[in-house]
């Protein structure tokens, strides 16, 4: 499911252990990808996080939009449900509910 | 080209090397596509990358970059439908000509059907489908090779009277050459697509995602 080229997937938490997270990692989930085994297609990846802010940026190949974006990579799986990690060049830093990582073909 | 021996493992691996240089040099970037490379594909505006050529510093090591065997995916082979992901023709569907010296493809829309030209790009950023046709008797053109489509950098005035910004650049102009070795190409390959069944179509119409469709369980 996605816009044109990339596959839609949701920022799930980072990793973390019982009681301290770390940041650096982020837990996606991919939609369609539900089972460990379908996930290997999606590894190494391109993985980028976008999100509207207040002022223009500049855009590669467009004219500068409140668009944003962090890059990041999708570095392994986690756990047997299709759930995978991923690590972001910077941290994470939208709420949950509020934006969707897209992953590049 | 397919089937070239390896080269030895030293020079393979000050690639990785010189790699993670230019990773460190180029500062995060808002909307940064990819990492830029010199010696970019031919288009104005592309995005798409040029990995494997490597930078042209002086030192002698990097000459040893351009030696290199230059792979190809066993499933990309002359005549292969290819389906482009980034950069302004993004989703379109393009037929595989041959694999450069660099290593980069050159591919061809063909133009008359969806508006990509002669052009190169990279394997990495290409999704190649089974789709094949058979272009065996296309005669490509010698000259194109990786010079030909170099993009060539475009002056920007020097002296211009009043604005220090903004200034108008060379635009890109398409030259003659192009658009004769464009035709020659083409039109050896439309005949071949013709006479295939739905070709036309096909190579018209986008790749897209859509409800449902998950790249992971798409057989290409």
């Amino acid at each position: 499911m996605s816009g044109r080229l990339c596959s839609k997937a949701i920022f799930a938490g980072y990793k973390q252990g019982l009681r301290n997270q770390r940041e650096h990692n982020s837990l996606l989930k991919i939609e369609g990808v539900y089972v460990r085994d379908e996930t290997e297609f999606y590894l190494g990846k391109r993985c980028v996080s976008v999100y509207k802010a207040k002022t223009n940026t500049v855009t590669p190949g467009g004219k500068p939009n409140k668009t944003r974006v962090i890059w990041g990579k999708i570095t392994r799986t986690h756990g047997n449900n299709g759930m995978v990690c991923a690590k972001f060049q910077g941290h994470w830093t939208q709420n949950p509910c509020d934006t969707l990582p897209f992953e590049d073909l | 080209m397919a089937g070239e021996k390896a080269e030895k493992p030293d020079t393979k691996e000050k690639k990785p090397e010189a790699k993670k240089a230019d990773a460190g040099n180029k500062a995060k970037k808002v909307k940064m596509v990819k990492k830029v490379k010199k010696g970019k594909p031919h288009c104005s505006r592309n995005p798409v990358l040029v990995r494997g050529i490597g930078r042209y510093s002086r030192s002698p090591d990097s000459r040893k970059v351009l030696k290199h065997a230059r792979k190809l995916r066993a499933s990309i082979t002359p005549g292969t439908v290819l389906i482009i992901l980034p950069g302004r023709h993004g989703g379109k569907r393009v037929v595989f000509l041959k694999q450069l010296g660099s290593g980069l493809l050159l591919v061809s829309g063909p133009l008359s059907l969806n508006r990509v030209p002669l052009r190169r790009t990279h394997q990495k950023f290409v999704i190649a489908t089974s789709t094949k046709i058979d272009i065996s008797g296309v005669k490509i053109p010698e000259h194109l090779t990786d010079t030909y489509f170099k993009k060539k950098k475009l002056h920007k005035p020097r002296h211009q009277e009043g604005e220090i910004f903004h200034t108008e650049r060379e635009k890109y102009e398409i030259t003659e050459q192009r658009k004769v070795d464009q035709k020659a190409v083409d039109s050896q390959m439309l005949r071949r697509i013709k006479a295939a069944p739905l070709f036309q179509g096909y190579l018209r119409s986008m790749f897209a995602l859509t409800d449902g469709i998950y790249p992971h369980k798409v057989v290409f």
